[in-house]
């Protein structure tokens, strides 16, 4: 315990060097812009750093890379008060009670709660990384290719349950579709070229950031240029710094939504938007003042953006103990550290002890800076908002190009990114969510290599799949997901229930 | 929705068929000694038919909600065509796919960066049916853009962060 605050201290110490306080700053700034501007999303924004920092230092790169990912989740917030328009998907939530509370003139308020809400957020997030990573990656440790296979497996069901809550078959199918992705290109075990058909570059495999910058900039792109709308800020900015009374009278909403935020970030593949979204459900069942809900509820916007926003450091937890990660940014991050020589996973206690430590700080770095540009120059940044799309887009589609060009200089990239922009578009017009998809990408080595090293192990036989206990224990949780969803399991869970209250109140009238 | 979801469901159907027989038909490593569950297209084989089975309740889904009658006319697709959201969602993927896979690699980055994003904002903002006179701040505006975007990127990547541009 000890040990690990005086590496966090040590790690702290190291990066605060002018250099690195530059580069936390303008990297968080560049991500609340990134943020702010829809169409522009926080996987877009770290996936095009990643291809601008891939010279530096892994230190110094990742730490950017962090910054960007917090400041663009925070940065959604600003369109999505201001303009009724959420910056990223993220804080679609945020909406519902931010932009209430700008047309009734308060949107400087408005927007400091949502940066305390972000920052406590971050912080307890944070907080949760320093404390279950190394617990996590203790039982990780103790995985082998059956519970890979399975928690691959587990990965996909939950997350297509989770972002396709209309249909999770949708999200399943787009979580395997995912999976057959990644199976493009030389396997790992004989070095046969798998749905290449005779073509060299499908050979060499799907990169995931071309696929990403596709999936969330292209697709975006198309997405906002369908509808020829200029909103424009009308409302005026006063006083941005929270009064003490708004956060403190609502400590048990932020607790919450930091909680649970946590929990659905180190989730793989589900996200900040289905985080802030829950987090936003749960205040307002638990809410004394529900009427103010979708009218400018104070609490609402909190609960939204302390969720979203805790997220963050709960989506690296699985990043750096599995090398799942827990959303479509963390995703980026991960390959970012596998093209910097981290390798994250079970192993990374024992091969980069000081890295979780690092990491750490460089959550809380870009915390500290999120909340102080946050806070600060509120009036100035606003004006970004009010460049037209049709101005913007192209350029976006630039950045898109050379970044999905720049990591392995292959014009196939290019060609990856314009087809996953336009089956992005095209999935999320039919309903089927993206963030499945991207952790198929991520998962479908996995899954490959250890299911089959284990049926090797196994000589064939599916039993030992069935009988280790961690196995047992994804798998359960694998069948809650699926069945949880089921009419039937709703209707016995509601009866089980009725009849424990039912044998309760008979005790008591029979007392 | 149910109509998209009947065709999708039947395209889905189809591909995952189709990928569990590539998968099939991929080489069982035989002449390596290879273990049966260890040959390359048991992953993706499994992959194809779970695809496949995943789209048949969505499709019986369909077929309750009555999916089935498309009404696909000449009169519907005209429509279609002609509405302004479709138009704009062609012009966005056709004008960025021209010069992803067209202009680029065949003239210098400055020049393709630059008739992309000049071509861009025109398709957006010049109206046609006006005259050139009142509109000429938007043609400027949009020639300065995409020159000074064009170069800026130019220097960064190239010079920069030393990436050989396409």
């Amino acid at each position: 315990m000890f040990q690990g605050w005086e590496m966090f201290f040590k790690a702290l110490v190291g990066f605060l060097t002018p250099r690195v306080i530059f580069d936390v700053l303008w990297a968080t700034q560049l991500g609340i812009i990134v943020g702010m501007l829809p169409g522009l999303t926080a996987t877009m924004g770290v996936a095009l750093l990643t291809t601008l920092t891939f010279k530096m230092a892994a230190s110094n790169a990742i730490i950017i890379l962090i910054c960007m990912y917090i400041g663009a989740i925070y940065g959604g917030s600003r369109s999505a008060i201001l303009l009724n328009i959420p910056g990223t998907p993220a804080n679609a939530a945020t909406c519902v009670d931010g932009f209430p509370l700008a047309k009734q003139g308060l949107a400087g308020k408005a927007i400091g709660i949502a940066t305390t809400g972000s920052f406590l957020g971050s912080v307890i997030g944070m907080l949760a990384l320093a404390f279950f990573t190394p617990m996590i990656g203790s039982i990780a440790l103790q995985f082998r290719s059956i519970e890979f296979f399975w928690f691959s497996i587990f990965g996909i069901i939950i997350c297509g349950n989770l972002t396709a809550p209309k249909d999770p078959i949708k999200g399943w199918i787009a979580g395997f579709i995912g999976l057959l992705v990644a199976m493009i290109g030389m396997e790992g075990i004989y070095a046969y070229e798998r749905f290449s058909f005779g073509n060299k570059d499908l050979a060499g495999g799907i990169a995931l950031i071309p696929a990403m910058v596709g999936a969330f900039g292209f697709a975006e792109i198309i997405g906002v240029m369908r509808y020829a709308q200029y909103e424009v800020v009308k409302t005026k900015i006063e006083r941005v710094w929270p009064r003490l009374k708004d956060i403190t009278m609502y400590w048990k909403t932020i607790i919450r939504s930091g909680i649970v935020g946590t929990i659905i970030g180190a989730i793989p593949g589900v996200g900040e938007d289905t985080a802030a979204w829950v987090s936003y459900d749960m205040a307002k069942r638990a809410s004394k003042e529900k009427e103010k809900y979708g009218k400018g509820s104070i609490e609402g916007l909190m609960a939204a953006e302390t969720g979203n926003n805790a997220c963050v450091p709960g989506a690296i937890i699985p990043v750096l103990t599995l090398a799942v990660p827990g959303s479509a940014p963390a995703a980026v991050l991960l390959g970012a550290m596998l093209i910097h020589g981290v390798r994250p996973g079970p192993l990374i206690m024992l091969e980069f002890p000081s890295f979780i430590s690092e990491v750490v700080a460089m959550v809380f770095l870009a915390t500290v800076a999120m909340f102080v540009l946050g806070i600060s120059m509120v009036r100035t940044l606003v004006k970004v908002l009010m460049v037209p799309r049709q101005k913007l887009m192209p350029i976006v589609f630039v950045l898109c190009l050379v970044g999905s060009f720049a990591i392995q200089a292959r014009v196939f990239d290019i060609i990856v990114m314009v087809v996953f922009g336009i089956l992005g578009f095209l999935m999320r017009e039919m309903e089927y969510p993206m963030a499945p998809m991207v952790l198929g990408i991520v998962l479908g080595d996995i899954l490959d290599k250890n299911l089959r090293r284990a049926l090797v192990l196994t000589d064939g036989s599916f039993l030992p799949f069935f009988t280790r206990p961690i196995s047992l224990v994804i798998i359960g949780l694998t069948v809650f997901v699926i069945v949880s969803r089921a009419a039937w399991f709703k209707a016995a869970t509601t009866w089980v229930k009725g009849g424990i209250k039912g044998l309760f109140r008979k005790k008591v009238a029979a007392g | 929705m149910p109509k998209a979801d009947f065709v999708t469901a039947i395209v889905l159907f189809l591909f995952g068929i189709t990928v569990a027989a590539l998968s099939y038909s991929m080489p069982k490593m035989e002449h390596l000694g290879a273990h049966p569950s260890s040959v390359p297209g048991l992953v993706p084989g499994a992959l194809g038919v779970a695809i496949a089975l995943f789209s048949i309740p969505i499709f019986v889904r369909a077929l309750k909600n009555r999916g089935y009658r498309l009404g696909l006319s000449g009169k519907v697709l005209l429509g279609f065509l002609k509405a302004e959201s479709t138009r704009r969602i062609l012009v966005t993927v056709l004008v960025s796919i021209v010069y992803a896979l067209v202009l680029l690699g065949r003239m210098h980055f400055i020049a393709a960066t630059s008739i992309y994003i000049f071509a861009f904002v025109m398709f957006f903002e010049y109206k046609p049916r006006e005259p050139l006179a009142g509109q000429w701040k938007t043609v400027l505006f949009a020639l300065i853009l995409a020159l000074v975007t064009a170069v800026a990127v130019f220097i960064a990547f190239q010079y920069g962060f030393l990436v050989n541009l396409p």
